[in-house]
């Protein structure tokens, strides 16, 4: 990311987005551990470790999360803001 | 969330790449101090119902000692495979 600067950006610019960019990263894992734990593990606590279940459903759900992502992520630059 | 981030900013100045670096350490801080703080939410929750003790019960101090040992490998694994994602994309910009 740090290579793709565009012109006419000045370095204070620069910085933000990158720390803008970062915190949309950390964002998106919290979130993304937050919703795939609700969904894929038992909370009952019958044991410390992850079953082989819980671990084949957390890969697939980060997997298909990080999918919506890209699709919303494609439609909102594409289409711009919805009509109100 | 990592250094490994560092790695796009080779060609960049000495003080910028602190400033990177220290902006890094503040952000990595700060999500620590809430994952700690979500930790304890979910796992008060999921495991504390009675309160006609002030003391945790044994099976109360079991069940948040595995519900945050759970957590925290699953955290682990999400992070493994968010990497992996993150750097499959990074190739096909």
């Amino acid at each position: 990311m740090a290579a793709n600067i565009p012109a006419g950006i000045d370095k204070e610019q620069a910085f933000g987005m990158a720390e803008t960019e970062m915190e949309y990263r950390v964002e998106l894992f919290n979130r993304l551990a937050q919703t795939c734990f609700n969904k894929c593990v038992d909370k009952r606590y019958k044991e410390a470790e992850l079953n082989m279940g819980e671990n084949s459903c957390i890969d697939r759900c980060v997997s298909k999360y990080w999918q919506v992502n890209s699709m919303i992520g494609q439609m909102l630059s594409a289409g711009g803001r919805p009509p109100m | 969330m990592d250094k490994n981030m560092l790695a796009g900013l080779e060609g960049l100045p000495e003080e910028d790449k602190n400033r990177m670096s220290a902006m890094i350490d503040h952000l990595q801080l700060r999500d620590s101090l809430r994952m700690y703080n979500s930790l304890v939410e979910r796992c008060f929750n999921d495991c504390v119902d009675n309160f006609t003790r002030k003391t945790l019960q044994k099976q109360e101090e079991t069940c948040v000692a595995r519900c945050a040992e759970k957590f925290l490998k699953h955290s682990m694994r999400v992070g493994l495979r968010f990497a992996e994602l993150n750097s499959q994309a990074a190739t096909q910009d």
